[in-house]
């Protein structure tokens, strides 16, 4: 705060519009700050900028309004109200309405500011405004003693803060702003907090600096590794071990049974699964396991399942094309063998993307209310209920569990693959340096040939130091796309493709890019003029590698 | 059926690639090729299900003898099966009105009576989604059994296109008198060309082979199937009414109006028909809670706990009558699955069933401890010390005091409909119910409650003609008192002799005091008002007194807190808990608490107190809890540098970075198959945040 206000001493803006707005251009991020700020004060300030131009007159006034202290009250109304003075005053009571309902929120955050002084910023700022106006308007509104006395501290806090306002951000600093909300807010209030308008307040890091996982050295790790949690995880499991008796009354009692919460429930089911052929060991019951993350798992084969687990041998040749004729018969079949024994189908993860589809879940309901068919389902996402509306909920008639294991997902997902998916890095799945390689063994010289003219070029784009780590730590990343993936416009490469009788047509040359495509050993993307820019999907070092064993070869 | 069958998913990875699979055990020794069906069919079936007769597990350290098990099995069956009796009787009452007139609509009209339409019925349902399915199978089965139809359920899930629609229909009604193998032979036993399965033709000469009267085709849902599809398929259905007798029904959860607007006029100009109303569920579930708690030989109750709950929730959201009895059983269920005490219920109950773990749970219930405090405080010290000491008093005086607790939970609930009918009958209450009162009643809190000084006011103002009324509501213990009786014959005595053609009001009604306030307009004293009165009234004021102060003597007697009662615990069920979240579960707030606070659930096995976030934790919890401080856009590199943090300040140099990272991994999956991580094209190397806690 010191070395704040120390800046600012020098650079006080006078009350002429011009330099307020070289002050607001000053900082482009603190430009933005300003336009942003549409929360609580502002639809007459933005009506009323409205006629000039909006970017730069807004924060003109808000800066102004801003300086304002007590006893210049009238001065600042007077300032504040210029540009259209009609807008402004029609609609005070609307901002004024607006300004009282932020202003508990605005007093909180200022009151924070002492606290930390990093993290100031817009709307901060725009507290300040929201309780100034408070100000301005009678003292009659200020019905609510806890906001006076937050004022009256607020007072405090201005005759300090106001040079610190002015100074505009120190150069080349940093939104720090933390996304983290001081204290304890309530969940709602979170929400807004972390969900303000304005630019990602995010680093520009990637994850560039660090190698990504492969499939091989995931498992590897793995394997290795031993869980600290082990004791109670394997408590937890027994406590849940002992309902099985429950669930198995519930089941004869014509209830499914629906197990939610955390973790992978799908060595729950099976030791569930197990417990029950132990217990009727002599006449062991019939058990359908579902799983409901396979990929291609269809509706189905779930219902041709069932049905031959209750008629063995004598499946019938033709069961019918659709899922719903094959559950047609599986029900006739069960009226029809009245000493019929249940069949108990367990669906693992029946909110799995596979399963999710209403139509499936109809279907799956239809099952559910099938008399001696007892369902157990498992489900992990958080808000599962919402697939089911009444209807359904009726239909499957489940009782529900809470049922954390804390168990890893590892059978229900590929893990590398979903992260790298999220990170938009599917490329990487082709297998690295060796994929290319194996692929490129495989094309034909001329492909060999481009795919080396590439490669040389994005690395002596590299070694020109166009974009060398080092610089990455240090620039602030002004181009947060275009350094990670250093490319090669296409013209270019087409220009030297033909200079090197590799492609003697677009066509030609286009074809070869298509194979590398196809096997995702090439990016391309546009950059902001337009341009296609080409680049390979690999680090530096695996690039040079494959150069090597290319020119070798 | 590729899938299927040939698993034996003996080696773990082989079951975990395959979609569906027949379970076997991995330890199962047999041989692979065997099929579990063909297993089970050699099996004679009952002899096993007799040495598994029952599920429930014995109880009390598992120490509980098995005859006791079975006691509380068999009560659970016995008195469920009363219960359900008597919720299917509501059922069917209610239903048997619109039954009645769908049928004899479905039987009085054809397209000859309507000049060609289809004869459409319409139905609301409102909020008792589930009474058209009873209905329509109710239908079904009369239909069936008088050979003239039968009735085609569809639901939108059944017409995703025209095609589709039309071969459901055809197969839906042949099956359902010719079974699925019928309609097999049905579709290849023709003559002349094969017929696709969608050809209407194949229902037409069905119907004529057997003489089909009527088809009714139902819409379930009708606000959920296509518009289109609709309009084509009664098109199509209208063109076929000279040689099928197709009857239409919808069921309308909205109304009317919003299902016709949904059609195109010349749809709706094909159908033409009556509309039908089924009542909402909250009657029906009144009555049925009526019938399960205030039953003469009521055995078990449920508490006011349980009572809120079931009403909460058949108020907060639509419940069908049938969820809400479904949700009384499990009540039951727990309770006699995990209370050993429930054993003391069975009707084969004797003093020779007694047991020492039974008799040590009995002693263990605050209940019980009340109960001996209150005989300290008689100075019945001798009986406490055998009750304490001696097993086989104890428990005979246990299955006396289940007995007069019964008995007076019986007489609460007299009391409550008492009430409720009195209160009904003065027209005090609008809004009440038997739920209502019954939660005061149970709370213990209806005696202060205002609908008492409301009955017990309104009591006081009622006339002759009403007094009888009312006093044929009086419950039984009540009206067999001696006082009662006496009272009773004077009051008849009084009416007997009473000529007039009003009837007699005592001077607390207000048609009394209205004929004094007019006369203290003129100015004439208060007190000759009184003196005016006939000598009669005066009488029948006495009356009037003593049933005031007779029943209210009942009402506070009678109205204990079921709490108090000697083992309540055995006849009350009253705990909130596991059916609440049986019913109505929180999945999200489970799994944000598992992740945010994971030691509520793993159950640390030494004491230590954990910091916030500690590497202690699963990979993903710690993970949460970092992604919780985030904005709404997440940097993963600077996700994963916190993450890091977390591990290498507990661990040091002993932190493995690849190991971390591999952690690391896990957790980003996890969260993003939870829905709460996904990828952004805000900024590279950013997911974007999509769950707040506790929203």
């Amino acid at each position: 705060m010191k070395r704040k206000q120390t800046d600012s001493g020098d650079e006080r803006p006078v009350s002429t519009p011009k330099r307020q707005r070289t002050a607001a251009f000053n900082g482009s991020t603190n430009g933005h700050e300003d336009t942003e700020t549409p929360v609580g004060a502002s639809p007459s300030k933005r009506i009323k900028s409205t006629p000039q131009k909006p970017s730069t007159a807004t924060p003109a006034a808000l800066k102004e309004s801003g300086l304002k202290t007590p006893t210049q009250k009238s001065k600042a109304k007077a300032l504040f109200s210029t540009p259209t003075k009609s807008t402004a005053v029609s609609t005070p009571s609307r901002a004024r309405n607006a300004d009282r309902s932020a202003k508990k929120k605005s007093a909180r955050l200022l009151l924070e500011q002492n606290d930390d002084e990093e993290d100031w910023d817009g709307a901060d700022r725009l507290a300040e405004e929201i309780l100034q106006d408070e100000n301005d308007t009678t003292a009659a509104e200020n019905v609510n003693g806890v906001v006076e006395t937050v004022e009256g501290e607020d007072e405090a806090n201005k005759t300090a803060q106001t040079p610190k306002r002015r100074a505009g951000r120190p150069k080349g600093a940093k939104n720090k702003r933390s996304p983290t909300p001081e204290g304890e807010l309530p969940a709602h209030e979170r929400y807004f907090f972390q969900n303000r308008a304005g630019p990602p307040r995010t680093s520009n890091n990637t994850l560039n600096k660090i190698s990504l996982l492969t499939h091989e050295e995931y498992f590897e790790k793995m394997a290795q590794y031993a869980d600290p949690c082990k004791d109670e995880k394997a408590f937890l499991l027994d406590v849940h071990h002992r309902s099985f008796p429950q669930w198995n009354f519930e089941f004869e009692q014509g209830y499914n049974i629906c197990l939610y919460g955390y973790g992978s429930k799908r060595p729950l089911l099976q030791n569930f699964a197990e417990w029950l052929y132990q217990k009727n060991s002599s006449a062991p019951p019939s058990i359908v396991v579902v799983n409901g993350h396979t990929p291609n798992i269809s509706i189905r084969s779930i219902f041709a399942t069932i049905v031959t687990a209750v008629l063995g041998a004598d499946i019938p040749s033709k069961m019918g094309s659709q899922p719903i004729e094959v559950l047609e018969l599986l029900q006739s079949v069960l009226k029809s063998r009245s000493s019929q024994r249940p069949i108990t189908v367990l669906i693992n993860s029946i909110d799995a993307p596979p399963l999710r589809r209403a139509a499936n879940q109809a279907l799956l309901a239809r099952l559910a209310a099938t008399p001696k068919i007892h369902l157990l389902v498992t489900a992990d996402t958080p808000n599962y209920l919402l697939m089911w509306d009444i209807s359904l909920r009726e239909q499957f008639n489940f009782v529900f569990h809470d049922c954390t294991t804390f168990a890893p997902f590892d059978t229900e997902f590929d893990v590398v693959e979903e992260v790298h998916n999220l990170l938009g890095r599917k490329g990487r799945r082709v297998g690295g340096k060796e994929g290319v390689e194996f692929v490129l063994k495989s094309l034909p010289e001329n492909a060999r040939n481009l795919y080396r003219l590439l490669l040389t070029e994005i690395i002596s784009m590299f070694d020109e130091g166009h974009n060398s780590d080092d610089e990455m730590d240090g620039g602030a990343g002004r181009d947060g796309d275009g350094k990670d993936e250093v490319g090669i416009e296409f013209r270019a490469l087409y220009q030297k493709a033909t200079e090197e009788f590799i492609a003697s047509s677009e066509m030609m040359f286009r074809t070869l890019l298509k194979e590398f495509h196809d096997h995702q050993m090439i990016t391309s993307r546009l950059d902001p003029s337009g341009m296609e820019i080409l680049g390979v999907p690999l680090p530096r070092d695996e690039m040079e590698g494959v150069l090597e064993d290319l020119v070798l070869s | 059926m590729d899938l299927d069958t040939e698993t034996q998913g003996v080696a773990k990875d082989g079951s975990n690639t395959q979609g569906v699979y027949i379970y076997r055990p991995v330890t199962s020794a047999k041989a692979h090729g065997e099929r579990p069906s063909k297993r089970r069919k050699v099996q004679p079936e009952i002899k096993e299900q007799k040495s598994e007769s029952h599920p429930f597990v014995p109880l009390l350290d598992g120490e509980e003898n098995e005859s006791s098990v079975e006691l509380r099995y068999n009560a659970y069956r016995l008195l469920w099966s009363t219960q359900e009796t008597k919720i299917q009787e509501i059922l069917d009452d209610v239903d048997s009105e619109v039954l009645e007139n769908v049928l004899s609509f479905v039987r009085s009209t054809s397209h000859l009576t309507y000049d060609g339409c289809i004869p459409t019925a319409l139905i609301t349902v409102g909020s008792n989604v589930s009474s058209l399915g009873r209905l329509l199978s109710k239908l079904n089965d009369q239909l069936a059994a008088s050979e003239e139809g039968g009735v085609v359920i569809l639901e939108s899930g059944d017409a995703p296109n025209l095609k589709a629609t039309l071969k459901n229909i055809i197969r839906a009604a042949v099956t359902n008198t010719e079974g699925n193998n019928g309609y097999q032979n049905f579709l290849t036993d023709r003559e002349g060309p094969r017929l696709l399965g969608y050809d209407l033709d194949l229902l037409g000469d069905y119907v004529k082979r057997k003489g089909i009267k009527k088809l009714v085709v139902a819409f379930r849902d009708s606000e959920a199937f296509d518009p289109n599809i609709l309009t084509d398929l009664l098109s199509l259905l209208s063109s076929w009414l000279d040689r099928i007798p197709f009857t239409l029904l919808f069921g309308i959860s909205t109304s009317v109006e919003l299902f016709e607007g949904r059609l195109p006029r010349s749809s709706v100009a094909l159908l033409r028909g009556r509309y039908f109303e089924i009542h909402g569920a909250s009657n029906c579930v009144d009555r049925m809670y009526e019938r399960l708690q205030a039953d003469q030989n009521g055995r078990f109750w449920l508490g006011r706990n349980i009572t809120g709950v079931l009403f909460e929730k058949s108020n907060d959201y639509f419940q069908t009558p049938e969820a809400f009895s479904r949700t009384v059983k499990y009540a039951y269920m727990t309770h006699f699955f995990a209370n050993p005490l429930a054993m003391l219920l069975s009707e084969e109950i004797s003093v020779n069933r007694q047991q020492g773990k039974v008799c040590e749970a009995i002693r263990n219930l605050p209940s019980f401890r009340r109960f001996c405090e209150h005989l300290l405080d008689d100075d019945s010290t001798e009986q406490v010390r055998s009750l304490l000491e001696n097993d086989e008093f104890l428990f005979q005086q246990s299955l006396k005091y289940i007995e007069i607790g019964q008995q007076r939970m019986r007489s609460i609930f007299h009391v409550v409909k008492t009430v409720y009918l009195c209160l009904k009958s003065m027209d005090i209450r609008k809004k009440l119910t038997i739920p209502d009162l019954s939660i005061r009643a149970l709370s213990g809190d209806l005696q202060d409650s205002t609908y008492m000084d409301d009955l017990l006011k309104g009591l006081k103002t009622l006339d002759s003609s009403k007094l009888k009324e009312v006093l044929a509501f009086m419950p039984q213990d009540l009206t067999d008192c001696p006082d009662f009786q006496e009272i009773k014959k004077d009051f008849e005595a009084l009416v007997q002799t009473y000529q007039g053609t009003e009837p007699l009001r005592s001077e607390y009604d207000s048609h009394n005091s209205i004929v004094a306030a007019t006369v203290v307009q003129q100015r004439v004293k208060l007190s000759k008002s009184k003196a005016r009165l006939p000598q009669q009234n005066i009488e029948y004021t006495k009356v009037i007194d003593r049933v005031y102060a007779l029943s209210e003597k009942y009402f506070v007697e009678t109205l204990v807190i079921p709490q108090d009662l000697f083992l309540h615990e055995a006849f009350l069920l009253d705990m909130k808990n596991p059916l609440k979240e049986i019913f109505s579960p929180r999945p999200r707030f489970a799994i944000e608490r598992a992740l945010a606070n994971p030691f509520d659930y793993l159950m640390s096995m030494s004491d230590r107190t954990e910091a916030r976030i500690s590497a202690r934790q699963p990979a993903t919890a710690i993970l949460y809890q970092l992604y919780l401080e985030s904005g709404a856009l997440v940097n993963v590199y600077d996700l994963w540098q916190a993450f890091y943090a977390v591990f290498e300040s507990e661990q040091g140099d002993a932190c493995d970075e690849r190991m971390t990272m591999t952690l690391f991994y896990r957790a980003v999956s996890e969260l993003k198959a939870l829905g709460m991580l996904k990828s952004s094209r805000k900024k590279v190397d950013h997911a974007s945040k999509s769950a707040w806690i506790g929203l």
